[in-house]
């Protein structure tokens, strides 16, 4: 499965609501991996928004500036959306995932805080280096 | 404590860097384990690159197409996407730091193909003042 | 004092290297049309591209990335191949309307027949790029493109009323023959001589490989601030000649000559000769500029290896896709196609793109994960957004205004 399968993809809740689309995939990094292959990352949850252009193309990022003219169109800081922990993903098929229980008991995303400027990956581990 | 990272924000559209700090592409798509019947969440096992891995991204027939075409004209007979297995990867920051050379990548393929091509013209080797 | 010359060189070039093909033809064809009733589009233009090419080298100095790479890594893979696309595509345009230009420089100084001297052009340009010291002809070029200044000397020499030049500048007027379509329609086409998308993939690409840093945030601010006005200058002057010297003869320049017509004129062949030079080197740098900058959009949205100073072999696809424009290029030119009117189409589409390309360059400029505390002041942020608007109305203005005045002609 690739990642862009996921991104975009239609949320629907059990009574057909929908909620939204994905707009980014967290990854957590796990142990290391047997044979000292070094760290892996596995998809812990969606984060889930109804804009369609998603937190990107605003100023969503870093502290909340810029033009106000761009900002009234395009949308500012912070994200929208939920949080969707990949166990409550009942069935994905073609574009579409499909939830158990409904949207408003999804969590707000917890924030991971500024991007972290660097980040390494020393004896089986990653490192923030800020 | 474990490390998160959100995927489009951080790994998606950066900079692959190899060993020697020369730039070898971008972080087109990646490529997860299929999680099947299994409720287990999805393993990344390699970042994808290329013009191929870049027509997935895309939605709009728009995109598709223009990703496609690229392909073809860039990347002729590599269909499918350079793969780069996440062992190869030595830090994720601002961009992509592997711990190999571009060229031993099958993401070089593309490079080498027009090294092949241009590489016969005087002066290749030689950098301009 | 080696600093001083530094900057008087990076001075020096960018006003010689302001004026291209485009302004060439847009400031000479509404000068000889409309008098200088569009001479305060050439002045809105100017500031423009003070604007963004500011940022666009302070995003290079602070960020050490070049616009193109930031471009699709802030705003995504769609975005930034829509960017891409359109972007590509006018720089090719661009790149073979140059070729057009200094290969009618060449007919104009030799009467030999233009299209005879396009593959030499082509293989030249492509040499330049390939293995000739970049840095030695693109100054050489953008020294020797001073020699435009003969126009303004020219202007100067044939004594016209100033006041009432100043008056009809200030409160233009659509002339009996002209109908208001065709008048914003050069507008539009003036805008886009003026702000080019290349000049900021350029400047923000050659500031990344010469790895400026924050240090060099004023050197890149009095290149912009001085001598971009400047510049801007002689592209006035060109059309205050055109207007002096054609529009009361009745000229419609469709041919280069005519631009050369007023200053030699009033200067003779001396006049001639230095007026052809300058459109020679202007043209010729811009050639090699837009050239590269076919290069440096798809290098760097596919993350390849870039860059003119590092040697071939080590950004095969870079130099490729460089080679591939110019022969893409030349061959667009060799189809007698009239390069006047390649020219116009060229500038007409780059102002429809845009707010493509700036607006991209806006976002990335306010985003302090790049620029930290070098973010967008209050000020440029106010009239970068100004622009924007304008922009965009000018951009969903073009088509409807090119079919309607009939791209110019009617």
């Amino acid at each position: 499965m690739r990642l862009s399968e996921l991104l975009g993809a239609e949320v629907v809740d059990e009574h057909g609501h929908t909620v939204g689309k994905v707009h980014d995939v967290r990854l957590v990094q796990e142990g290391p991996r047997p044979g000292g292959a070094g760290p892996g990352l596995r998809v812990e949850g969606l984060l889930v928004g109804r804009r369609a252009l998603g937190a990107r193309f605003g100023f969503g990022r870093g502290a909340d500036r810029g033009p106000w003219l761009l900002k009234a169109l395009l949308g500012s800081a912070g994200h929208d959306g939920r949080y969707l922990p990949w166990g409550r993903i009942r069935s994905i098929q073609a574009r579409q995932i499909r939830i158990t229980g409904t949207a408003g008991d999804l969590p707000r995303p917890e924030p991971l805080g500024e991007v972290p400027l660097h980040r390494e990956q020393t004896e089986g581990s990653w490192r923030v280096r800020r | 404590m474990a490390q998160r990272l959100d995927a489009a924000l951080e790994l998606l559209d950066r900079q692959l860097v190899d060993k020697d700090g020369q730039l070898a592409g971008k972080v087109d798509d990646l490529e997860l384990t299929d999680p099947g019947d299994n409720p287990d969440p999805p393993d990344v096992t390699a970042i994808l690159t290329g013009p191929a891995a870049l027509a997935g991204r895309l939605h709009t027939p728009v995109g598709r197409w223009l990703a496609k075409a690229a392909a073809r004209l860039l990347a002729p007979g590599h269909q499918q996407p350079s793969r780069v297995p996440l062992d190869q990867v030595e830090a994720v920051g601002a961009s992509i730091q592997l711990k190999v050379a571009a060229g031993q990548l099958d993401a070089g393929a593309g490079e080498a193909r027009a090294r092949r091509l241009i590489g016969g013209i005087p002066g290749a080797g030689d950098a301009a003042q | 004092m080696r600093k001083l010359l530094e900057i008087a060189l990076g001075v020096l070039t960018a006003i010689g290297g302001f004026v291209d093909i485009g302004d060439l033809v847009a400031s000479t064809e509404t000068g000889a049309r409309f008098g200088l009733g569009l001479a305060w589009v050439v002045v809105v233009g100017v500031l423009g591209i003070i604007v963004y090419a500011e940022m666009a080298g302070r995003v290079a100095s602070v960020s050490g990335r070049a616009v193109f790479d930031l471009v699709r890594e802030r705003l995504g893979a769609g975005v930034g191949l829509l960017n891409l696309a359109a972007s590509f595509f006018i720089t090719l345009l661009t790149l073979a309307a140059e070729i057009g230009g200094v290969a009618l420089s060449l007919q104009l100084a030799t009467s030999v027949n233009y299209l005879l001297f396009v593959p030499i052009v082509g293989l030249l340009v492509w040499l330049v790029c390939w293995r000739v010291r970049f840095e030695l002809m693109d100054n050489a070029v953008g020294l020797l493109g001073l020699a435009l200044i003969v126009v303004a000397v020219a202007v100067w020499r044939a004594h016209p009323d100033w006041g009432a030049m100043l008056h009809s500048a200030t409160h233009p007027v659509v002339p009996g023959t002209e109908s208001h379509a065709a008048y914003w329609y050069f507008a539009i086409a003036l805008l886009g001589s003026a702000m080019t998308p290349y000049e900021v993939f350029f400047f923000s690409s050659g500031a990344v490989e010469q790895r400026w840093t924050r240090s060099d945030l004023l050197v890149n601010r009095l290149n912009v601030y001085i001598g971009f006005p400047l510049g801007g200058l002689l592209a006035l002057a060109l059309m205050v000649a055109a207007a002096l010297v054609l529009e009361p003869r009745g000229i419609d320049p469709s041919h280069l000559s005519q631009a050369a017509l007023p200053t030699s004129l009033v200067l003779g062949k001396l006049g001639l000769a230095l007026a052809l030079l300058g459109f020679f080197a202007c043209t010729s740098g811009a050639a090699l500029e837009t050239a590269l900058s076919c290069g440096y959009s798809i290098a760097q949205y596919f993350g390849w290896p870039w860059g003119k100073l590092i040697k071939p072999a080590r950004a095969p696809r870079f130099q490729l896709i460089v080679l591939v424009s110019i022969a893409l290029g030349a061959g667009l030119v060799l189809t007698t196609l009239d390069p006047i009117k390649l020219t116009e189409y060229a500038i007409v589409l780059s102002a429809a793109a845009l707010p493509l390309t700036y607006l991209p360059l806006l976002i990335v400029a306010n985003d302090p994960a790049y620029l930290g505390d070098k973010v967008n002041s209050r000020l440029s942020n106010a009239i970068a957004s100004a622009y924007l608007v304008v922009l965009v109305v000018a951009s969903v203005a073009t088509v409807p205004l090119m079919v309607v005045s009939k791209a110019g002609g009617g």
